[in-house]
């Protein structure tokens, strides 16, 4: 399926879904770029949009708080809705006042991305295809020791501490960010001071990053870090069996009452 | 008066910092005093209510002020006095030894043991394995200063 085609079958289940929901939030087309919008019945489709793509469950939880008892529907990709479901388990969204209008995205968008995932669970629109391999992440590890911290080191002495990695996820939500806190990090110097900033954030994505790469995208310093991310990703889902933004019904993975016997999880052959 | 022999070179002493949580471990650390067992005297003891309580940025702020090594010790797992806060630990600590690997440090300076208040054997027999472990692996200095 073309673009055109795909947008037009979108618009189109946009319109049919309407009548049952108070709204649709789904991206309009602004300028160049693009913006979170609610269309409501009535409205112009014709310039909603999917792409340059943009996270859009931040948009969904904010407008949900302003109205909980309305129900709206949501046009997601793969990594919307699992974003959604991540959000939903910590009582930030309720998925039963969503309507989700899954898209598939496309080879070129898997391949942008770098996407192991590119498709949403309830898949509406247009057709899936398969994920990129995620090669890279062993390629990194087959570096010596010295050579990734070395590596890491130049990478986080480029950071700005312009916080966009953090104020773009969308599974960060906290009202107050350890981030913030001159305890942890020591603040009025730029760069944060290694290993602190980076690697606190880089726990904090643990069983809630479901891999979307906006962080890395947002970063003005193109710091590469879905590569830690997605490692630990990996990790989860190897170690605990627990796979970010696939079921509803799961406790998030630090209050789930898993735990490990074997104390020495190390890299799995 | 002749001059003093040369030395030989000092044995580098690693800084130990040791997590241990008030209701086992502490107590397996504090018979390990009164039974006179003797251990490395290099660990420096933080208590804490629980090992659930060790965050990672505890751990990454106390290796940023200079540890050499951090031991996190909690009850065995069904023994937590908060029920589940150790299962948090036993979660949250491996993470973050595989996100040290990961990023270049060593993730043997971080340790996660589960002590009871009856294992003050134990607790000597692991603060040994580990002080040694870090003298091996050296100060942690060469790793962090950027």
């Amino acid at each position: 399926m073309d673009h055109d085609s795909l947008l037009q079958a979108l618009r189109k289940a946009v319109q049919e879904l309407m009548p049952q929901v108070d709204g649709v939030i789904a991206l309009r087309r602004v300028g160049q770029g693009v913006a979170a919008h609610l269309y409501q019945a009535g409205d112009d489709l014709s310039d909603l949009t999917l792409e340059p793509s943009f996270p859009l469950p931040t948009s969904v939880r904010l407008i949900q708080a302003r109205y909980p008892d309305k129900t709206f529907g949501v046009v997601v990709r793969g990594c919307d809705e699992r974003q959604l479901i991540e959000l939903a388990k910590r009582r930030q969204i309720n998925l039963d006042r969503l309507r989700l209008i899954g898209v598939a995205c496309s080879a070129q968008d898997a391949e942008f991305c770098q996407c192991d995932l590119p498709f949403p669970q309830q898949l509406s629109i247009g057709e899936q295809v398969e994920g990129v391999p995620q090669d890279f992440l062993d390629e990194f590890l087959a570096k010596p020791r010295q050579e990734r911290l070395e590596f890491w080191k130049h990478a986080f002495s480029k950071c700005l501490k312009c916080y966009g990695c953090r104020n773009i996820c969308p599974e960060c939500f906290c009202k107050e960010c350890v981030l913030e806190e001159s305890l942890w990090v020591k603040s009025g110097t730029v760069p944060p001071p290694f290993p602190m900033f980076h690697l606190i954030r880089a726990m904090h994505t643990v069983g809630k990053c479901i891999s979307c790469g906006e962080c890395e995208r947002t970063c003005p310093a193109d710091i590469p870090l879905t590569v830690l991310y997605k490692l630990l990703r990996r990790d989860v889902e190897r170690t605990f069996g627990y796979h970010a933004g696939a079921n509803p019904d799961e406790a998030p993975l630090m209050d789930s009452t898993i735990f490990l016997a074997d104390m020495d999880l190390l890299r799995p052959s | 008066m002749s001059s003093p022999e040369p030395t030989e070179r000092p044995v580098y002493q690693p800084k130990i910092i040791g997590f241990l949580c008030n209701w086992c471990s502490y107590a397996g650390a504090d018979l390990a005093g009164t039974s006179r067992i003797q251990y490395s005297p290099n660990i420096r003891v933080v208590r804490v209510r629980c090992s659930g309580r060790v965050s990672i940025e505890l751990v990454l702020k106390t290796f940023h002020e200079g540890a050499d090594g951090i031991l996190v010790l909690g009850c065995h797992i069904g023994d937590c006095h908060y029920i589940d806060g150790n299962h948090r630990t036993s979660k949250r600590i491996p993470m973050l030894r595989q996100l040290l690997d990961y990023a270049g440090i060593e993730p043997e300076r971080l340790r996660l043991e589960w002590v009871s208040a009856a294992e003050g054997d134990r607790f000597a027999r692991i603060v040994n394995e580990f002080t040694e472990e870090i003298r091996r692996l050296g100060p942690i200095k060469q790793v962090m200063v950027t």
